[in-house]
C-alpha cells in the first residue's frame, strides 16, 4: 500500500507526498457515491459503483484497525441482498407472470396477520428484491469504503466547537479502552501473587470490580490532569448571546415537528412537509453552529482543506450529480424494467459517472505505510521516499 | 446485598453534606436545564418519528412516488438531531469531572460490548448503562447512551447509517434509568433496576426493529408497511414481523442477560459508581482561596466545599491520553 509510483518518480510534487487526507474529503466522496446508488436500481450501474469504491479503498486505505474493516462491508451488503431475495421468496405473495417455480404454500392463522408463505416464486418479484437489495447494500459499501479510508480520530478533531465536549469524551474512550486491557492484566497478577483461586463468581467480584473501580479512579485522575491543562472550561457567553442561540434551536425544532408531521399527514398543504423539514433543520443547526462559534479553541496541528481533498470530495460531489441528471434524462435505462425482465443498460452519462468516482484511487496521496506513522497520525508527510 | 445497603447510607450523608438547602438523593454530573430538557423533548418527539414513519405513512400520489426517498430524508434527519441534543446537554459547559467519568464508562461499555457479540442475544452493554443512569442523573446517562455506542462503533469499525438510531435509542435508556424514583435504595432498587433493564432491552430491540423494517423487508411482501393503511394493521404486520425475525431469539437474550447483569453484579457496581460520585463531588461549587502565607504551597489552586477529600487525592499523573 505504499505508493510505489511516488517512490519511483524523482520530482515528486508536495501534494503526491504519502500522507492521510482529511477524513471529511473521504466522506464527502462516500456519501456522493451513496447518493449516486441511491438514485438507481440499475445492477450493472450499482455493480460498478461497488466496484470503485472497493478498488479506490484498496489503493489509498492505511493499516490502521478500520481500514480492515471494508471485508466486513462487503459480508454485510451480501446479507442485506440475500434477505431481501429471501423474504421477497418467503412472503412475496406471488405477483408477477414469468413463475419460476411453484413452492407448496402454508396459510398462516389470522393473528399472523393472514399471511401465506412461499407459494409461486416469478423472476419479477426476485428480480425485484435483487435490485433493491443492491441499492441498499451499495450504499452500505460506499459508507464502508469512508469508514476505512477516513481516520476517526482526526474526523473527531474537526467536529465543530458545539459538539466539542462530546468530542473530548469519545477521545476519551478510544484512547482509555486499550489501558483497560493491561488494567485486567494488573488485577489478576495481584491476585495470583496473593494465591487467590479462580472460580467463576470470586472471579466477578476479584477481577471484573476491582478493574471497574480502577477506571473510575482513573477517570477522577484524568479529570485532575485535564483541569490543570484548562479543558472543560467555557468562555462568558452573555445572555443576550445565549437567548438567541436557544431561540433558535428551539425554533428549529418545532419546525422539524411541525415538518415531519406535515410530510406524514396526507391532509396537511404541501409547504407544511419537506420544506418546513428543511427549513426548521437550518435554523436549528444555524442555532448550534452559532453557540459553538462562540468558544474559541486552538487545535493542534488541524487538517487542512488542500487541492487533493478539494478534488476527491468534488469526484463524490460530481458522481452524485452525473447519476442524477443520467436519471432526469433516460428514467429507463436507470431503473431497468423487472417485467417483462430486460437486460439492464449503460448510458455514457452513468459511465461517466462511475469514471469520476473511481479517480480518488489515482488523485489521492498515498496513505503513510510505515507503522510509525500510523502510530502517530498527525505526522503530515512520513513515509519511506 | 448488604453492600447495598451501605451505599444507600453513604449516598444520603452525601445528600445532607452538599445539598446547601437543596434536596438531593442523588447526584446529577450533567445538569439539565428547562431549555435543555425542552430541546430534549422535541427533538425526541421528532426522532420517535424517524423511526416509527412506517406506521403513519399517507398514501398520496406524489408521496408514494417519493417512497424510496422517505426512509433517506429520515436517515438524513436523525443525526443532526442527536447532534443538537447532544450540544444542547453540553452546552451549559460539562464539568471536568463529569467528561472524564463519561469517557471512562464509555470505554468500559465500549470494551464489554465485543464480549457478548459472537453469541446470539447476550447483549452486555445496558445493564452498566443503566446503573450509570441511575447513580449519575438523567443528562449523564443519556450522554453516556451515545458515547459508548460511538466509541463502540468506531473501535470496531461499525459506523453505517444504523448508528444514530442505536445511541438514540442507548440514550433513551439512559435518560430512563436516571429518572427512575430516587428513594429506592437496597433490594427494591435491584429490582426495580432489573425490571427496567428488562422493559429497556425489549424496547431497544423493538425500536431497532422499527427502524429496520422498511430496509429489510422492502415494498412489497406481505409483512411490508402499507401506505395509508389503518394503524392498526401497519401494527399488527410490524408484530408479526418482529415476533419472526427477532423477539424470541435476540431479543430475549439481551433481555436476560441484562437483568441477570444488574441483579448479579448490580449492588456490587451501584457502591462502586455511588463512591466515585461521591469522591467527585459533581455539585460542589469550586472557590478560589488564597493559600495561607507562608504554607507549604504558594500556588494559588482551586479547593472543592463539601465533601471531597479523595478529589485531591486523585494526583495529577503526567499524562493519561486525552
Amino acid at each position: 500500500m505504499s505508493g510505489p509510483t511516488v517512490a519511483r518518480s524523482p520530482a515528486v510534487t508536495r501534494a503526491r507526498l504519502p500522507r492521510v487526507l482529511h477524513p471529511g474529503a473521504w466522506w464527502w466522496w462516500a456519501l456522493g457515491l451513496a447518493t449516486a446508488a441511491s438514485r438507481t436500481g440499475n445492477p450493472l450501474l450499482l455493480a460498478l459503483l461497488v466496484a470503485a469504491a472497493a478498488l479506490v479503498v484498496t489503493r489509498r486505505r492505511g493499516d490502521a484497525p478500520w481500514a480492515l474493516a471494508f471485508r466486513m462491508y462487503l459480508l454485510l451488503g451480501a446479507v442485506v441482498v440475500a434477505t431481501r431475495v429471501l423474504f421477497r421468496v418467503v412472503l412475496g405473495g406471488g405477483q408477477g407472470e414469468h413463475v419460476l417455480l411453484r413452492l407448496p404454500e402454508i396459510p398462516l392463522p389470522a393473528w399472523a396477520a393472514g399471511i401465506r408463505l412461499f407459494g409461486p416464486v416469478a423472476v419479477e418479484q426476485v428480480l425485484g428484491g435483487l435490485y433493491d437489495g443492491l441499492r441498499l447494500a451499495t450504499m452500505l459499501v460506499c459508507l464502508g469504503a469512508a469508514n476505512a479510508l477516513a481516520n476517526p480520530k482526526r474526523l473527531l478533531k474537526a467536529v465543530p466547537g458545539a459538539l466539542y465536549a462530546v468530542g473530548t469524551a469519545v477521545v476519551v474512550a478510544l484512547s482509555v479502552a486499550p489501558q483497560l486491557v493491561e488494567s485486567v492484566q494488573r488485577v489478576r497478577r495481584a491476585r495470583r501473587l496473593r494465591g487467590a483461586g479462580g472460580r467463576r463468581m470470586r472471579l466477578l467480584h476479584g477481577v471484573a470490580l476491582p478493574v471497574l473501580a480502577d477506571a473510575l479512579d482513573r477517570s477522577l485522575a484524568l479529570a485532575a490532569a485535564m483541569d490543570s491543562r484548562g479543558y472543560g472550561r467555557t468562555a462568558a457567553v452573555p445572555a443576550g448571546a445565549r437567548a438567541l442561540t436557544g431561540a433558535l434551536v428551539l425554533a428549529g425544532l418545532v419546525g422539524v415537528c411541525a415538518g415531519t408531521y406535515g410530510l406524514l399527514d396526507a391532509t396537511s398543504p404541501g409547504y407544511l412537509g419537506l420544506p418546513m423539514l428543511v427549513t426548521g433543520l437550518v435554523t436549528a443547526v444555524a442555532g448550534m453552529l452559532l453557540a459553538g462559534r462562540r468558544v474559541h479553541r486552538s487545535r493542534y496541528r488541524p487538517d487542512r482543506w488542500r487541492l487533493p481533498e478539494l478534488l476527491v470530495a468534488g469526484c463524490g460531489v460530481l458522481a452524485a450529480g452525473l447519476t442524477t441528471l443520467a436519471v432526469d434524462v433516460h428514467p429507463v435505462l436507470l431503473h431497468p424494467p423487472v417485467s417483462p425482465p430486460t437486460w439492464p443498460e449503460l448510458s455514457p452519462l452513468t459511465v461517466a459517472a462511475v469514471a469520476v468516482a473511481v479517480v480518488p484511487a489515482w488523485l489521492a496521496p498515498p496513505p503513510p505505510s510505515a507503522p510509525a506513522a500510523v502510530a502517530h497520525p498527525s505526522v503530515p508527510v512520513g513515509g519511506p521516499r | 446485598m448488604s453492600r447495598a445497603g451501605g451505599a444507600g447510607v453513604r449516598g444520603d450523608r452525601v445528600s445532607r453534606a452538599d445539598g446547601a438547602g437543596v434536596r438531593r438523593d442523588r447526584v446529577s454530573a450533567v445538569r439539565v436545564a428547562p431549555r435543555t430538557a425542552l430541546v430534549l423533548i422535541l427533538a425526541s418527539l421528532a426522532a420517535a418519528v424517524t423511526f416509527a414513519w412506517p406506521l403513519f405513512t399517507p398514501v398520496r400520489p406524489e408521496s408514494t412516488a417519493r417512497t424510496g426517498e422517505a426512509p433517506l430524508i429520515f436517515l438524513v434527519l436523525l443525526p443532526v438531531l442527536v447532534a443538537l441534543v447532544l450540544a444542547e446537554l453540553t452546552s451549559g459547559g460539562i464539568d471536568s469531572k463529569a467528561l472524564a467519568m463519561l469517557g471512562v464508562l464509555a470505554a468500559v461499555n465500549a470494551a464489554l460490548r465485543p464480549l457478548g457479540a459472537g453469541t446470539a442475544g447476550i447483549e452486555t452493554v445496558f445493564f452498566l448503562l443503566v446503573l450509570a443512569g441511575r447513580v449519575f442523573g438523567p443528562g449523564f446517562g443519556f450522554l453516556l447512551g451515545s458515547t459508548s455506542l460511538f466509541a463502540s462503533a468506531l473501535l470496531t469499525a461499525g459506523v453505517g447509517p444504523w448508528l444514530p438510531f442505536q445511541m438514540l435509542a442507548a440514550s433513551w435508556i439512559g435518560l430512563g434509568a436516571g429518572l427512575l424514583p430516587s428513594r429506592l435504595r437496597g433490594r427494591a432498587e435491584t429490582a426495580v433496576l432489573a425490571g427496567y433493564g428488562l422493559f429497556a432491552a425489549y424496547g431497544y430491540g423493538l425500536l431497532m426493529n422499527l427502524w429496520f423494517w422498511p430496509f429489510g423487508t422492502g415494498a412489497d411482501t406481505q409483512l411490508s408497511y402499507l401506505p395509508g393503511a389503518p394503524l392498526t394493521e401497519n401494527l399488527h404486520r410490524f408484530a408479526v414481523f418482529t415476533a419472526v425475525t427477532s423477539t424470541f431469539g435476540w431479543d430475549t437474550g439481551r433481555a436476560v442477560t441484562t437483568a441477570v447483569a444488574i441483579v448479579v453484579v448490580g449492588p456490587a457496581v451501584l457502591v462502586a459508581l455511588r463512591r466515585a460520585a461521591r469522591r467527585a463531588a459533581f455539585d460542589a461549587p469550586v472557590t478560589f482561596a488564597a493559600a495561607p502565607a507562608g504554607g507549604p504551597d504558594p500556588v494559588r489552586r482551586p479547593t472543592v466545599d463539601g465533601p471531597g477529600p479523595g478529589r485531591r487525592s486523585a494526583g495529577f499523573p503526567p499524562s493519561t491520553g486525552a
